[in-house]
């Protein structure tokens, strides 16, 4: 374990000394946001607010394949997923340990993402930011899981960056689905529905397991 | 070379075409309702299809043998060719029943998502280089997918549409005189799949043979 949070640091010390993937992730979703504008034009209206949440969760995905496509590649340089795969250690704890560092990475970018909703569409965010944050947090264990999982195997294949969404997002479907009813329904009712929460609890579970445990196929000897 | 599984898939088909060709025609429905005896039994061989696969593939990783893979690529082919079949032959009866060509019925869009995971799949398996990382990558993408399916459908079951599907597990909604000519769609088409997948995997293994024919 103490590997895993050895990886988890050095990835974090590496992304606060140049920046990059939060900053361009942060960009990236910013811009989705605006395009959403464009898309729903009218500015903050009743509908726009409705549509609101699972548009927050659409920019989200974006956002996350957007920055965990660039998780392993960082490993390609100088062969470091080499020294990875020779490491002594669990490879599960590789992966558990390199989650982690984009779930920090993707919580930055998703705070101010949540803000920029909230400007735009005139979303109350602040009444309801601890349970929106904790719902965040929930839908974007699910989502780091899959996405660090199979960055690790897109970054093996031809045309990296089209493999990824292709394999991610038919997998997405429980998270997208549970998250957005909940995100929904707290903006709405100001509470959160136990099903949905149920469903993000166990997908999490069932993709942060599996994915432990075939980690160790996904690194070449 | 003629195999036994397409001697009998030819019999099998004959019979098939001349019980549904006699079958009662549906009172309500009328002729369209006979996709039923095209629709199904693609479901049914495409799931059985993206079995094969799955099981292989956890073989594979279990025994890393070359030969599960051959098995594993051939499910995933051939369910795809059956659940495109099933998606479809689904919206032509459905627009002269239900009076659209979608609906987001539970079971059609879990279909749908299963669709689009064995096309990932094979795709995975054509821009991988290498067999045995393109195995491997497979097998495992073959078992978070197998995980994935109870989700998706507890997760569209639980806030999707109202379910268009009949649930026939739980009443029986064939009409008098369909029982056999049905029984015996569902049987040809595992039949089709037990064939394909045979001659599939027996090209992969042929390919893994002569390298040099594949490049």
């Amino acid at each position: 374990m103490r590997e895993g949070v050895a990886l988890c640091l050095k990835d974090l010390l590496i992304e606060w000394r140049s920046r990059d993937r939060v900053v361009s992730t942060l960009l990236f979703a910013l811009l989705v946001v605006l395009v959403f504008h464009f898309a729903l034009p009218g500015g903050a209206t009743a509908r726009t607010q409705e549509n609101a949440p699972g548009l927050l969760w659409v920019a989200y995905i974006l956002a996350a394949l957007f920055g965990l496509g660039r998780a392993f590649s960082l490993e390609l340089d100088n062969d470091a997923i080499a020294g990875l795969a020779l490491a002594p250690v669990e490879r599960g704890w590789i992966f558990l340990g390199k989650a982690a560092a984009n779930l920090v990475i993707l919580a930055l970018a998703q705070a101010v993402t949540a803000l920029a909703f909230a400007l735009v569409f005139e979303l109350d965010v602040f009444a309801v930011a601890g349970r929106l944050a904790g719902l965040v947090l929930l839908g974007s264990l699910g989502l780091c899981a899959i996405g660090t999982f199979f960055s690790a195997v897109a970054v093996r294949t031809r045309f990296r960056e089209v493999m990824l969404p292709l394999l991610m997002l038919p997998l997405l479907v429980p998270v997208l689905s549970g998250a957005v009813r909940a995100t929904t329904s707290l903006f709405e009712t100001g509470s959160v529905p136990f099903d949905a929460v149920q469903l993000l609890i166990v997908t999490d579970a069932i993709y942060l397991i599996g994915s432990f445990l075939l980690f160790d196929f996904v690194v070449d000897e | 070379m003629i195999r036994a599984s397409g001697i009998l898939l030819a019999l099998f088909f004959a019979a098939t075409t001349w019980l549904v060709a006699t079958a009662p025609t549906d009172s309500m429905q009328g002729a369209i309702q006979k996709i039923l005896y095209v629709h199904v039994p693609c479901a049914f061989a495409a799931y059985a299809g993206f079995i094969v696969t799955g099981v292989s593939g956890a073989l594979y990783l279990w025994r890393r043998d070359e030969r599960f893979d051959w098995w594993a690529l051939a499910g995933a082919e051939v369910g795809v060719v059956f659940c495109t079949l099933n998606i479809a032959s689904g919206p032509i009866w459905a627009r002269g029943t239900w009076g659209h060509w979608w609906a987001w019925d539970p079971r059609l869009t879990v279909t749908l998502i299963l669709w689009f995971i064995y096309l990932a799949y094979l795709m995975l398996r054509s821009f991988t280089e290498g067999s045995e990382r393109t195995a491997r990558f497979a097998a495992v993408y073959g078992i978070l997918a197998l995980a994935a399916i109870p989700l998706n459908y507890y997760a569209i079951d639980l806030f999707g549409g109202a379910a268009m599907h009949p649930e026939n597990l739980e009443r029986d909604s064939l009409g008098a005189g369909m029982r056999l000519p049905f029984a015996a769609s569902v049987l040809t088409g595992l039949i089709a799949l037990w064939h394909l997948v045979t001659v599939r995997q027996d090209i992969a293994r042929r390919h893994a043979e002569v390298p040099e024919i594949t490049g």
